[in-house]
């Protein structure tokens, strides 16, 4: 699965999954709220039922003449009776104010008017700890709906992830695949026009038209790098590294001697600063890719009669240009693979995103530090 | 044996003193010297106050306003209760006295003293 997709996938997993979980929650929220007030109202009615009793036996207290006065007891549930100016006049729990007898938090109270007073009775309340073992049988039951919900979602989630990116990786498929066509197809031109471009050079036949053979030769080594980028993307990660003890200094110059016609094409004054005999251990290819593509975007967004600044030394390698740079906000995206901050110029904004994977695969730390219209500075920094 | 009969003797003495000499002697005089004399049930009537007031400071007026203008219209009996037994004559006791009277009166008969939670 290419990185694109694993992103589009990723965001369509988060969206899809936390819209679900929000919505499930407030549903849960809701349902919880009410079912908890059910039960509430459920241990409530008992208490109403249990207050009922109270007054019919308080009737028959009234009108009884033996002694003592025996007052309803219930073992789960505490009552009281209150004169009708709510002050306390006997009950399970010790005498208290009317306000005190009902602030415990953790009990239900219910109050019922007494009428007539029987014993002197404005009111019975009558009390019991809330039961809070339904309760917490209510939130399991409801975390693991929750939960069964959750699995379900986000196994749906993945397939119709799946099914939705089904189209876009077709799609990509088919690019790739006419990548792979073309730049099969444009190998054997792009060598045969190199090759011949040596002969001339070589033979010497080519004073007469010296500047045109040179054009020739930097259009065809253009064309030649994008092949070797286009087939390294192709390759993907399949790709088998040679790595060897490379000089980086004599090998960084050769470079700069294969860009030269480019430079020169451009009137672009070029100062370098190289240390010598530093040595990495790194696959050529890598390399190539890795120094080609700084300096020949270096070249290509530079201004005519600009500066490019080459430096490496044991920590890193900076390429800097005097061009037209990049806008602030195209920095984060700048690496993505087809990204261009500048359409002005010939790509496939493939450039940096090739040095970006040679870099990762290295270890090696990339910054891009850039001003638009003042140029463009990128670093290369070997070691963490 | 002797001793026996001694403690029997002083059982029953503190069990009267507990009822009788625990009263107010002026509500005793003033009031239920009469009440027992006519056999008016005393128990009854406060019973009566205290289902129709509640409180001790409603049940207290409504006693003094009897008391002070005895009508039937003012009684917290039935009028066929007058059949049986006659209309108060007005005390002529001092208001004050009367008040202490009547406040005796309730803590005599309330009902709180008699309240035992059932086992």
């Amino acid at each position: 699965m290419l990185n694109s997709e694993k992103r589009s996938l990723l965001r369509f997993l988060v969206i899809y999954l936390t819209s679900t979980l929000l919505l499930f929650t407030l549903a849960s929220g809701i349902f919880f709220l009410f079912t908890k007030h059910h039960l509430l109202d459920t241990q409530r009615d008992t208490l109403r039922y249990e207050s009922e009793i109270i007054k019919s036996k308080l009737r028959v207290l009234h009108q009884s003449n033996t002694i003592p006065l025996l007052y309803p007891k219930h073992d789960m549930i505490d009552s009281m009776i209150f004169d009708k100016d709510k002050h306390y006049i006997f009950g399970t729990l010790a005498k208290t104010s009317w306000e005190e007898s009902q602030s415990h938090p953790n009990r239900l109270y219910y109050m019922a008017k007494v009428e007539p007073y029987y014993l002197g009775a404005g009111y019975v309340l009558t009390s019991q700890m809330i039961d809070y073992d339904v309760i917490t049988d209510l939130k399991k039951n409801i975390f693991l709906f929750m939960l069964g919900a959750g699995i379900f979602f986000s196994i749906l989630a993945y397939y119709l992830g799946h099914l939705f990116i089904a189209p876009m990786r077709d799609s990509i498929k088919q690019m790739n695949h006419f990548i792979q066509d073309t730049t099969h197809e444009l190998n054997t031109p792009i060598s045969t026009i190199l090759t011949n471009i040596e002969l001339i050079e070589t033979f010497g036949k080519h004073e007469a038209n010296h500047l045109e053979l040179k054009r020739i030769e930097i259009a065809s080594k253009t064309l030649s790098r994008i092949y070797d980028d286009l087939t390294y993307l192709n390759l993907n990660h399949q790709y088998h590294r040679n790595i060897i003890t490379l000089n980086m200094s004599t090998f960084v110059e050769e470079r700069i001697l294969y860009f030269t016609g480019m430079i020169e094409a451009k009137n672009l004054t070029i100062r370098t600063d190289i240390e010598e005999n530093i040595i990495r251990q790194i696959d050529k290819n890598d390399a190539m890719r890795l120094v080609d593509n700084l300096i020949s975007n270096a070249i290509k967004y530079n201004k005519h009669h600009g500066v490019l600044e080459i430096t490496l030394t044991k920590m890193s390698l900076i390429v800097k240009d005097t061009g037209i740079g990049i806008d602030e906000k195209d920095l984060a995206v700048i690496l993505h693979r087809f990204k261009r901050a500048n359409k002005s110029e010939g790509g496939f904004g493939i450039g940096l995103d090739i040095v970006n994977q040679v870099i990762q695969s290295y270890g090696y730390i990339l910054k891009i530090k850039s001003k638009i219209d003042k140029g463009t500075e990128v670093e290369i920094k070997w070691k963490k | 044996m002797e001793k026996i009969i001694i403690w029997i003797l002083l059982g029953f003495s503190l069990g009267f003193a507990e009822t009788h000499l625990l009263l107010n002697p002026s509500l005793e005089n003033d009031c239920l010297q009469c009440h027992q004399n006519q056999q008016i049930p005393s128990n009854l009537i406060y019973k009566r106050y205290l289902m129709q007031y509640s409180t001790e400071k409603a049940i207290e007026k409504a006693m003094f306003n009897y008391l002070t203008h005895p009508l039937i219209s003012n009684s917290i009996m039935p009028p066929q209760f007058f059949l049986k037994f006659p209309m108060k004559e007005k005390s002529m006791v001092a208001d004050e006295v009367l008040k202490v009277n009547i406040k005796a009166y309730i803590k005599h008969f309330d009902v709180k003293q008699y309240l035992r939670i059932q086992k």
